[in-house]
């Protein structure tokens, strides 16, 4: 009997399990409710404790910063409806909107920036984004609508700081309640105030109706899902359920775009692609060496045969996108030139090529782009040895420093968070920033160069930066601490009846003036 | 039987502790630095430092072992490394669509792989008998990360039935993910019960049965069935023990927020505290399923005892 009674419970509650709807269905959709897919979860919704772009993107929609990106990624004015800085780029004052209120009724003034600023720039709370505002001396609330930033030392790209994502004012109540609070129950200004967030599922947001720019948002609800699996994602706009997906792998793109009602917007991202050659290994010490290299790989061939065709060649250390791009240093990137190649590495002593070992992520797109550049180094007689390995396990081999570094060669990306040249430069060429201080895997090094980048940020003047970056752009492209590869497009993929969402070339995303266009 | 089922329970302390040692010095030898993963890779070498202070990964791991101990013992495994929220709600909020889908794809499987298996085994070396043998060798052999694309795209991109992915449209959104992981397990069920059954039938006692006039339905549940069970029922434990502790690829196809979409999360970030606590899970989860599965073969088989 007992026996009996044993496996009807279990049978019973197993039903009850299976049968019981995990969470109530959603909740009646909003009249325009806009759906979109990306490819991870947020991790905290604090932006000055953020570096993951999927966070940033979500926070856009909640938060104002005192400067934002349009989407070609140009600082416009968000809070701050004007500012001026100092000639030596040590004070900026900004002049903020009034009227603002935060999503919780308060007041957004000069005191609630300060508040803010101050949080970001106290080392003590450790928080992610803390070297935007380590060079803040002090922050004064000189009126409600007046706050002034004083620098510690002259810094030349600090309107980009301002303008970067992660720049974003939070309401001073929910600062005072703490991390969890901020990271979990994010208030601020924007144009959809956070409603709840499932992880691992979604996130929802609704129209702030008190937003201070009149007639926007123009839909009422906003539900972010996080599809991780890029086939996955692709079928969640096929099937309608979503409007926008962000991203789309580029073999997908041509499938993708057969689809009827679905478009891919063809846009450039300012990530730069290349291989990081460690200028302190024999043989890629020699300059000849690794100019070889340049010449022997065919970017155009690449980008045909690995990325669909969505991307083009590098023709400077950075992306065109980036803000204080100098312009092309060799136009249609670095030739591809066997005969030169071989010349170059007979010259320099390797008639008959070397080996060497290529390190790489492990995703499909990179391994096969390290099959490419083994098949064209193969060409000018240097064997190579890809090595796909883990993100994790990679970063942490790269960020080793120069004596226990065993990297060659290195596959990678680079996008400057801040938009900004100097954030472009700085990490992977100046020779303050070898592993493990930042991200010069090369361990390049030239005083020169070093020179120009303190140069430029130590002043507010644009003429005299752009010029600085260009004598900087042009000495780091002919060392050749990189081969010189591509600048890829930023591929989303959205439906017809939508407009005003993007992805940006850093790889955030845009909602804030997301709007449906009829069924 | 209680005294038993104590006794078990208790056996699983140490088991627990050893379990719990040995993550943590796994732990040790994976590569990769989770202060500087999470402070990123634009982040200086201070910001990384700072970054190793607020995870606690200054101390040395036995030391942050013995916290770890404490804590836990106390129901307190400490923060997740990635979205810095306390690890048992993190652990908690992704358990219930796992132990959905389980439950789902496991009563899925033993239905229909027992039904197969049953029907297969009366009407042995049958047109049917072999059909469905091919079924279940390719119900084995799909690889789950295919059938679950092939479903998407049929049933949610073109008929609509199915939401693509995610937990939000209830029972429905379960119906495709089910489906794909029950499909093997089914398979399995039914060729283990297919197998288990015809030798039951060829034993004396079914004959001795048959002979003294026992009906034949009678004869295949009561006499064979409850005997041929016993090696299922060991298959249905394990198989409900994996998909418990994360159908990761079938989570991930489906966007499914439960345990085995959270494991891989916690491994590319090196999350320390939610990977220690999430193999803990699974640790006490097959505990659990094994000491079910020996009480249930008590159930089925008198033989069975463990006063």
């Amino acid at each position: 009997m007992i026996r009996r009674m044993c496996v009807l419970v279990v049978v019973v509650s197993t039903a009850a399990w299976a049968l019981a709807p995990a969470r109530l269905p959603a909740e009646a959709q909003g009249p325009r409710t806009v759906t979109v897919g990306l490819y991870a979860d947020a991790i905290s919704l604090d932006p000055e404790d953020t570096n993951d772009n999927l966070s940033l993107s979500v926070e856009r929609e909640i938060y104002d910063g005192l400067l934002g990106f349009d989407s070609n990624m140009k600082a416009i004015p968000q809070l701050a409806t004007s500012w001026e800085a100092s000639p030596d780029a040590k004070v900026f004052t900004f002049h903020l909107r009034p009227g603002v209120k935060f999503q919780d009724g308060s007041p957004l003034d000069a005191e609630a920036v300060k508040l803010n600023f101050d949080r970001a720039r106290d080392a003590a709370h450790k928080l992610k984004k803390y070297n935007l505002y380590e060079m803040i001396q002090s922050v004064d609330a000189l009126n409600p609508t007046t706050v002034r930033f004083m620098l510690k030392q002259p810094f030349g790209a600090m309107l980009f700081n301002f303008a970067h994502p992660s720049s974003r004012i939070i309401s001073p109540a929910t600062i005072k309640q703490g991390e969890d609070a901020i990271a979990r129950h994010p208030v601020g200004s924007g144009p959809f105030r956070f409603v709840s967030w499932t992880p691992g599922q979604e996130i929802v947001l609704e129209r702030n109706p008190n937003f201070w720019q009149s007639g926007e948002p123009k839909v009422d609800r906003i539900v972010i899902r996080f599809i991780t699996e890029d086939s996955s994602r692709v079928a969640l706009l096929l099937s309608g359920e979503a409007q926008f997906i962000f991203s789309v792998p580029g073999v997908q793109v041509e499938a993708v775009s057969r689809a009827s009602g679905v478009e891919v917007p063809k846009r450039w991202s300012i990530y730069s692609y290349g291989v990081a050659m460690n200028t302190q290994h024999a043989p890629l010490n020699i300059l000849q060496v690794r100019q070889a290299l340049n010449y022997a790989v065919d970017k155009d061939a690449l980008i045909r045969a690995v990325l669909g065709g969505h991307g083009r060649p590098l023709e400077a250390p950075m992306a065109p996108g980036v803000a204080g791009y100098a312009g092309a240093v060799q136009r249609g990137g670095w030739p591809h030139d066997i005969v030169k190649a071989k010349q170059l590495l007979s010259e320099a002593g390797f008639p008959n090529g070397f080996r060497t070992v290529l390190w790489i992520g492990n995703q499909t797109e990179s391994v096969r782009t390290g099959e490419f550049l083994q098949q064209q180094l193969a060409q000018v007689g240097v064997t190579v040895q890809v090595v796909p390995t883990e993100a994790g396990t990679l970063t942490a081999l790269r960020y080793k420093p120069l004596r226990e570094n065993q990297g060659q060669l290195n596959y990678t990306g680079w996008s400057p968070s801040t938009g900004d040249a100097d954030w472009a430069l700085r990490p992977n060429f100046a020779g303050e920033s070898w592993p493990p201080v930042l991200f010069n895997i090369a361990f390049y090094k030239n005083p020169k160069v070093d020179a120009l980048l303190a140069d430029a940020l130590a002043t507010a003047d644009q003429h005299k930066r752009t010029s600085d970056y260009a004598q900087a752009d042009e000495l780091i492209w002919n060392d050749a601490p990189w081969i010189w590869m591509q600048n890829a497009e930023i591929l989303s993929a959205q439906r017809t009846n939508i407009k005003g969402i993007y992805a940006l070339g850093d790889g955030t995303v845009d909602l804030r003036n997301a709007e449906l266009t009829g069924r | 039987m209680l005294r038993y089922i104590g006794r078990r329970l208790w056996q699983m302390i140490p088991i627990l502790f050893g379990v719990s040692l040995g993550t943590f010095i796994f732990n040790q030898f994976l590569p990769g630095d989770p202060a500087r993963l999470s402070a990123g890779p634009d982040a200086t070498l201070e910001q990384v430092q700072a970054m190793r202070t607020r995870l606690g990964l200054d101390q040395p791991w036995p030391v942050r072992y013995v916290f770890f101990v404490r804590g836990a013992l106390v129901g307190d495994f400490g923060r997740s490394y990635r979205t810095r929220e306390p690890v048992g709600p993190v652990i908690a909020q992704y358990i219930r669509p796992t132990l959905n889908l389980s439950l789902a794809s496991t009563a899925l499987a033993v239905v229909f792989g027992m039904a197969v298996g049953i029907l297969q085994a009366v009407r042995r070396n049958s047109m049917g008998d072999y059909a469905s043998t091919v079924g279940s060798v390719l119900g084995v052999s799909t690889p789950s990360f295919f059938l679950g694309l092939v479903l998407i795209y049929i049933f949610a991109v073109d008929l609509h039935w199915f939401p693509t992915g995610g937990t939000t449209a209830g029972l429905r959104s379960l119906v495709l993910p089910a489906v794909t992981l029950g499909v093997g397990a089914a398979a399995a069920i039914a060729r283990f019960t297919r197998s288990s059954l015809l030798e039951v039938l060829g034993e004396d006692f079914v004959r001795t049965a048959r002979a003294k006039g026992v009906r034949e339905p009678w004869v295949l549940t009561r006499h064979s069935l409850r005997n041929a069970l016993i090696p299922v029922l060991t298959l249905i434990g394990l198989q409900f023990g994996f998909v418990l502790s994360g159908a990761i690829v079938v989570e991930t196809v489906f966007a499914f927020p439960g345990l085995g979409w959270l494991l891989i999360q916690s491994i590319s970030f090196r999350d320390y505290p939610v990977l220690t606590a999430e193999i803990l899970l699974f640790a006490i989860e097959f505990l659990l399923i094994n000491l079910a599965v020996d009480l249930l073969y008590a159930a089925l088989d008198p033989r069975v005892s463990y006063a």
